[in-house]
This record gives structure tokens, C-alpha cells and sequence, in this order.
């Protein structure tokens, strides 16, 4: 299957550089639509769904290649070696700021910047690093979405009513937005919240910006602290939104510290 | 109406108090948001639920009171949902109480903006979906459990099959055993009585050799044992074989009398035999073993319906079986012979009589009967061109009459020498009187029975051919001799033979026993054809 099926890919805009926009947990492409029609007047716009969320080829999810990130970050190397991107711009939410760090590392000459929003190496705690969680959340966590009760209620309903013969009828039920198929996101979070990335930090080579909002439950402003500080060529924004998702609440002020950080020179 | 602004007139307002009522007491959550996710109110419903004060909830974020799995899927869907398309409905999450336990519910978001576009507020509406979360959690693992048993369908199926099929494997293998053995014990039965008479004619046959005396009768009764287990055993190899059996002429008559003694045997000392031969039936086509088989399963069902004891009646007679009848019956009309089997046995209802020729039709227990016999019966008659009926009553016992074509003369075999004469053997000794009847129907005769000399008077009325009286004279009661002498008196017409192991008796009617058959021949012949 062609990679640009598999992951939903859509190419928006035009300009010397590529910018890919990578989603985290919980969404689809959907989530930079506040976002990206601000860069597409200056850069090839590039968006796709990981395998398993929004139109992406759930058949293709492979519980083996995306076991751990390194699968999610290989899919992005493939679809930025298909579309022959080179010295780009990656965006990455969430869980997918490291995806990006996974597959600069893996594919170097993919990027030349990389823009953080709310990321997180690790979301529990060890030690002296603040994950902000402890361990025993991140397991009810997990025991909560095996129980299968999670998520719209609607969502669940062909799951129990069963109804694999009238495939619409979900889809219907289902959001028109960050549509996720139960048990692949269930899968996603226990990859997700169970990753520990800190040490590739250190071997980014691309230029970084960190996106930290406040009241982040989910990436605390200590982990975009240590991020920033790990980065060897990093700069660190706290925006004035709250929660995790400042390109869909705050997307103004995310645009605007994209933009600035785009366009200060190299250091 | 109070026309001064404030909220301690507002309150004083009965809309408003109504209003408020409303918000407060509703039967679910109300929660107002401003645009930055604070919670500006909360209602008291909500509040009781969660065992908070409503002041509790100003300045918070519903995320905080939801439990950390809740924390991250809001942050994670359900906030960007709202952001994205105004509004999330029935979102299942858990909100925690103050006492940290968890209440399963059911949120609805929207955001309310003003004319400009501009975001004013989020109204939050929450349900107590303790009862659904339980009812979805049941038909999942209901779900669950069905996708097994779906899944396991197929091979608990194959399993029930085979388990059923081993089952009645098992059954067919008893029911088979159960058979055979039944099968086996009669054989056993009928082959000791073979061995038992071939073993007396021996002894006979040794005793004779010692003082010098004729052993031929001896030596023709042990052939005869002989050939009749030969016969047996070659019914046994065409029953295996399941070989097309061969009609052949029959004399019923002679064929009964052969079999009496066996089936006395039968059935023992409680049911009195009889038969009622008369003279002159013409010969059957039909295959004997078979006949033989039909009679014996006729007497056994006899036996069986007198435990307390009785009598069976064995009678042949000739008959013309006119044309309707025949159609009725469907076989062809014209001469045949009846064989009647009367027991004064428990009978039948008419329901049993009904059913009573159907194979495996049995009132009899588990063990005791297969309901073949008459099937088997019915089956004969049939093949053999021929019908088979029943009459019978509760408590009045039963009849069953074959009725079989009646060969045609000029096809029947050579006559014997004594076909016709019929012949009265009294005689209270069950071995004397059963080696009489051999050898009396061995020559031919047709054999009429009494066991005593009580029973001599009914015989001779219900036997008006009997021509000959063969008794003996060491009865115990009424000696045989003195009967001898009652009958000389009173039916002078018959001729008398009498039988006694004492020698030399000098009456003219006197029989030394055991006597040869050539002897014992050429006596009867002499009393009842003296022409010749
Ligand atoms: N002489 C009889 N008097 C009363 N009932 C009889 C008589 N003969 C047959 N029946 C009834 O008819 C039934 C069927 O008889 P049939 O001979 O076919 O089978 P069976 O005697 O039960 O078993 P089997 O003969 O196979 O051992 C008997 O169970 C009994 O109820
Ligand atoms: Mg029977």
C-alpha cells in the first residue's frame, strides 16, 4: 500500500521548504487546521493521520511496528522520503514531538527545524524528573481503557451492539472530527504514556522551538523545561494558553511563535 | 416589581427564584465554563453527586474532578472536539468524588458564542450513568462471552456429535449383546434338549446292548436328535446369512406334533399344551424352520401372558377361504389350513391388538422382550401367501390364527402309511409321553394328548376322529389299566393299546415299553387296519 493512502497524507500549499505537520493522541490531521493555513502562502504544507487515527488505513495498523514510536517515526521517514523532502520544517503535538525526534535521527537530512508542541520524553515520574505522573496513575490509566469504557459513549455503541455488517452506521455515530478506532488508540496510549525518549534529546541535530502551555496536565511545565534544556539548540515559549492543545485553543499565539522562531536566523 | 438593579433584588425575583430552583435541583449536572475552561457555577445536583460544596467548584476546571484516565482523554479528545466543532455529546467518563470514589457518567459540552463569534461560555450538562456503565459492562462481557462461544461453536458441535454417536454406538452394542444373548440362552436351551434326548437313547441304547435286547429304536431317536440340532444349526447359518429361506409341502399336523414335546418344555409346568389336530389338513407350502420359528414365538407370547398358569391350545383345521374374505385380507381365495394358538391368558386391549404386529412393539420390560415375534409372524404369513390374525379381550384370553394356502393335492408329496389316523396318548410321565409322541408322529399318526385320565373324555369330544386310545398302565390315580377297561365298556368303537414296562402281561392289548418303533408300528397298523 502506498504510504500516502496508508497515512492519509494531503499536500496543501506550496514553497521552497516542506512543512509536515504530525498529530499526537487523541486526534488527527484535524488538530493543525487552526494552524497550517498560515504557513501555506511560504512552505509545501504536508499533513497526514498516524496509522490507526482519522482516514488512515486502520488494515495497515501492525501491533508489532507500532509496539513502540520507532514505528510511527519510520512512517513519517517514508512519507517525507516519498515526498522528497529535504532540510524541512517537522510539527510535531504531543506524543509526536518525539516521533519527529525519532525519525530526524534516524533520516538527519529530513529537517532543519523542529517545533515542539507540548511534548514529553516521559510521562512518568523517575527519580528526580518530573513526568507528571506516577507510575500507579499511568496503569489506572491503562486498566481504565481496557475496561473499554472510554471515549464516546456513542463510539461504543456498534462496539456492543455489534453491528460489523452496517460499517456506516458507525461511521455515522462516529465523529466527523479525530475519528480513532477504540483499539488502536487504546494501544496508542499504552505505547504513548509508557515511552521514555530522553536520551535521543541530547543527539537532535535540527533547531528546535518548545511550545509550552500552562495547566498542561499532560506535559507540565518542568518536562518543557527539561526538554528545552536537554535540546542542544533550543528555544523555549510559554504561551499564555492553557491546557495541552494551544494549536486548536490558542492557535494565534501558536502561529505567532512558529513564525518568530522561523524566522530568527540559526544560532 | 421591584425596579432597582442588584442581586439581592434578582433573588427577590420569583422568575428568577424559579430559575434557580430549576438550575439547582435538576436531575442532572449543570456546570457553566467561562472560555478559559474555568467553571464559573455549578448546581447543587451536581455538588450532592459529588459530595462537594457548591463554592467548591468556582475557579476550578472540570478536569479536575475527573479521574486521571478522564484527565487525559479530555485533554486529549474531547477538549480539542469541543474547540473543533463546538460541542461533544455523551461522553462517557468518571468523575471523582470527594471521597475518592468514582461516579461513571455521561457529559454533554457546547460552547455558547456571542453574535460575534466570540466564545462566552460552556455549557456542561452531566448524567448519572451508573446504571448504563453497569448495563454496558454486562453486554460487553455478554458480547464477549458469545464471540466464544461463537467461536467454540464448531468444535462443541463435532464434540456433541461424537459423543451422541458413541453413545448410541454403545446402545446399539447392548441392544446387540442383549440379543445375542437372549439368542445364545435359547440356543443353549434347545441344543440341551437335543443332547438330552440323543444322551437317553444312548443310555438306552447301553442298557439294551447289556441284556440283548433291540436297540433300533434307540439309535433311530439319537438320529433323530442329531438331525434336528443339524437342522437348527443350519437355521442358525441361514439366520447369519441371512439366506432366502425355501418353501417346501409341510404337514402342519406332523410338524406340530413334532414340536409339542419342545414346547412343553418351553412352557413349563404352569401351561397346560393341547393340541387339536384335524384330520385331513391339507399340506402348507412354506418354508419349515420358519413355521416352526412362527409357532414357538406364538406359544412363548402365550406363556408370557399366563404367569399364574394356563392352558394353550394348538389347532389346525381346513378351510375355504371364500372371495371376499381373501379381498379383504388380500391373498388369493381358496382352500387353506388354519393353525390357532388359544391361551387363556391376560389378552389384549384392542390398542395393543392394534399395534401388537409392528416390529419392536413391546408392553414387555427392558430385557424381556424385543417385539419381533409377531412382526416376525406377520411377516411369515405374508411371504408364505397367507394372513395372520388376532382376536382378543382383556382377561379372556387370546387367539392367533395363521391361515396359509393349502398346497394342491396333486403337488403334495406321497401320503404316509398312517396319514389321517388320529391317535389319543394318555400318559402321566412328561419323558414316556413326549418319546409317544415322537414316534407316533414320526409313523405319521396325528397325536391328540392327555396327561391324565380325566382329561380322556374331553379329548374324545373334542377330538371325534380319534380312532385310537395309547395309554399306559402305571398311571398313579386312575391306573391305565382300569381306564382301559371304563373305555372298552363305553366306546367299544375304539381300539386300545396299553403300554406298561412290566413284560408279559398276557392281555391282548398289551405293549411292553419301551417298545421299537417297528414294534410299536406293526401294532397300531394291526389294531387300526386289521384288513391289511
Ligand atoms: N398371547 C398374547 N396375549 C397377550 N398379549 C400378547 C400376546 N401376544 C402378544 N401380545 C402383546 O403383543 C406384544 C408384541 O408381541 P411380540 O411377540 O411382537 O413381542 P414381544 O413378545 O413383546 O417380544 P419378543 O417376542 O420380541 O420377545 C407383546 O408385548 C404383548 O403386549
Ligand atoms: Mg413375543
Amino acid at each position: 500500500m502506498d504510504v500516502l493512502e496508508r497515512n492519509n497524507v494531503r499536500v496543501e500549499g506550496a514553497g521552497p521548504r516542506t512543512m509536515v505537520f504530525a498529530h499526537g493522541f487523541g486526534c488527527d490531521q484535524n488538530m493543525w487546521r487552526f494552524v497550517w493555513p498560515a504557513f501555506a502562502q511560504g512552505y509545501r504544507v504536508v499533513l497526514f493521520d498516524h496509522v490507526g487515527c482519522g482516514g488512515s488505513a486502520l488494515g495497515a495498523y501492525d501491533p508489532q511496528r507500532y509496539a513502540a514510536l520507532d514505528g510511527y517515526a519510520d512512517d513519517v521517514v517514508q512519507i517525507c522520503r516519498r515526498l522528497g523532502v529535504t532540510d524541512g520544517v517537522f510539527v510535531g503535538h504531543s506524543v509526536s514531538a518525539m516521533i519527529g525526534v525519532l525519525a530526524a535521527e534516524a533520516a538527519p537530512d529530513l529537517f532543519r527545524e523542529m517545533v515542539m508542541v507540548c511534548p514529553s520524553p516521559r510521562y512518568i515520574d523517575d527519580g528526580a524528573y518530573r513526568g507528571g505522573f506516577s507510575e500507579a496513575q499511568i496503569h489506572e490509566l491503562l486498566a481504565f481503557l481496557d475496561e473499554n469504557h472510554m471515549g464516546w459513549s456513542r463510539q461504543m455503541a456498534p462496539v456492543i451492539v455489534g453491528n460489523p455488517d452496517r460499517p456506516e452506521l458507525a461511521e455515522e455515530l462516529t465523529n466527523a472530527f479525530c475519528r480513532t478506532d477504540p483499539e488502536i488508540a487504546k494501544r496508542f496510549a499504552r505505547v504513548t504514556f509508557l515511552s521514555d525518549h530522553r536520551d535521543a534529546l541530547p543527539r537532535v541535530r535540527p533547531r528546535c522551538l518548545v511550545l509550552q502551555c500552562a495547566e498542561d496536565v499532560i506535559a507540565p511545565q518542568e518536562v518543557g523545561e527539561f526538554v528545552h534544556a536537554q535540546l542542544p539548540d533550543s528555544r523555549y515559549v510559554l504561551l499564555d494558553a492553557t491546557g495541552h492543545c494551544p494549536n486548536l485553543s490558542a492557535p494565534d499565539e501558536t502561529v505567532a511563535a512558529m513564525t518568530g522562531f522561523l524566522a530568527s536566523p540559526a544560532a | 416589581m421591584s425596579t432597582t438593579q442588584g442581586p439581592a433584588d434578582s433573588r427577590t425575583s420569583p422568575e428568577m427564584e424559579d430559575l434557580e430552583d430549576l438550575f439547582d435541583t435538576a436531575p442532572c449536572g449543570y456546570v457553566s465554563a467561562g472560555a478559559d475552561g474555568r467553571i464559573i457555577r455549578a448546581n447543587r445536583t451536581l455538588a450532592g453527586w459529588l459530595g462537594h460544596d457548591v463554592a467548591v467548584f468556582s475557579g476550578k476546571r472540570l478536569q479536575d474532578f475527573l479521574n486521571i484516565a478522564g484527565k487525559i482523554y479530555f485533554e486529549t479528545h474531547f477538549a480539542p472536539l469541543l474547540r473543533m466543532q463546538g460541542f461533544f455529546h455523551e461522553v462517557a467518563l468518571d468523575l471523582v468524588r470527594a471521597d475518592g470514589s468514582t461516579l461513571p457518567v455521561l457529559v454533554n459540552a457546547e460552547e455558547r458564542r456571542d453574535a460575534a463569534g466570540q466564545l462566552r461560555f460552556v455549557r456542561v450538562t452531566v448524567f448519572n450513568a451508573t446504571d448504563r456503565r453497569r448495563y454496558e459492562r454486562e453486554l460487553l462481557q455478554a458480547r464477549t462471552a458469545l464471540e466464544e462461544l461463537n467461536r467454540t461453536l464448531e468444535a462443541r458441535v463435532v464434540e456433541a456429535v461424537e459423543a451422541r454417536l458413541a453413545t448410541e454406538d454403545a446402545l446399539r452394542q447392548a441392544q446387540k449383546m442383549e440379543a445375542v444373548g437372549q439368542l445364545t440362552g435359547g440356543i443353549a436351551h434347545d441344543f440341551k434338549n437335543m443332547l438330552a434326548v440323543i444322551s437317553a437313547a444312548l443310555n438306552l441304547t447301553e442298557r439294551r446292548l447289556r441284556t440283548g435286547g433291540d436297540v433300533a429304536p434307540f439309535i433311530l431317536a439319537a438320529r433323530d436328535g442329531v438331525e434336528r440340532a443339524t437342522a437348527l444349526i443350519q437355521r442358525l447359518l441361514a439366520f447369519s446369512r441371512r439366506q432366502a429361506l425355501v418353501p417346501v409341502p409341510v404337514d402342519p399336523n406332523r410338524m406340530i406334533a413334532e414340536m409339542v414335546d419342545f414346547l412343553r418344555r418351553t412352557l413349563g409346568n404352569g401351561v397346560q399344551l393341547r393340541t387339536e389336530l384335524a384330520p385331513g389338513t391339507g399340506q402348507l407350502l412354506a418354508d419349515s424352520s420358519m413355521l416352526e420359528n412362527a409357532l414357538l414365538n406364538l406359544a412363548i407370547n402365550a406363556r408370557d401372558a399366563m404367569p399364574g398358569g394356563g392352558e394353550l391350545v394348538i389347532a389346525t383345521a381346513n378351510r375355504l377361504l371364500g372371495v371376499e374374505e381373501a379381498a379383504g385380507q388380500r391373498v388369493a381365495p381358496g382352500p387353506c389350513v388354519t393353525i390357532a394358538v388359544t391361551d387363556t391368558g391376560i389378552g389384549m386391549t384392542p390398542e395393543i391388538a392394534a399395534k401388537a404386529f409392528e416390529p419392536f412393539f413391546t408392553t414387555k420390560g427392558v430385557g424381556q422382550g424385543t417385539g419381533l415375534g409377531l412382526s416376525q409372524v406377520f411377516a411369515f404369513a405374508r411371504q408364505s401367501g397367507g394372513h395372520v390374525a388376532i382376536r382378543s379381550a382383556p382377561g379372556e384370553g387370546t387367539t392367533i390364527t395363521l391361515c396359509l394356502p393349502q398346497l394342491p393335492a396333486e403337488a403334495a408329496g406321497p401320503a404316509h402309511d398312517a396319514s389321517g389316523a388320529e391317535i389319543l396318548i394318555v400318559d402321566d410321565d412328561p419323558q414316556s409321553l413326549s418319546l409317544k409322541v415322537e414316534m407316533l408322529s414320526g409313523l405319521g399318526y396325528a397325536v391328540h394328548l392327555a396327561r391324565s385320565a380325566v382329561e380322556v373324555q374331553d379329548r374324545l369330544a373334542s377330538g371325534p376322529g380319534i380312532a385310537l386310545v395309547l395309554t399306559c398302565a402305571d398311571m398313579r390315580g386312575h391306573g391305565g389299566r382300569t381306564l382301559a377297561q371304563d373305555l372298552a365298556r363305553c366306546r367299544p368303537d375304539l381300539k386300545l393299546l396299553v403300554t406298561s414296562p412290566a413284560a408279559g402281561a398276557g392281555c391282548p392289548d398289551h405293549l411292553p415299553w419301551p417298545a421299537p418303533l417297528d414294534q410299536l408300528a406293526a401294532r397300531l397298523q394291526a389294531l387300526l387296519d386289521p384288513a391289511r
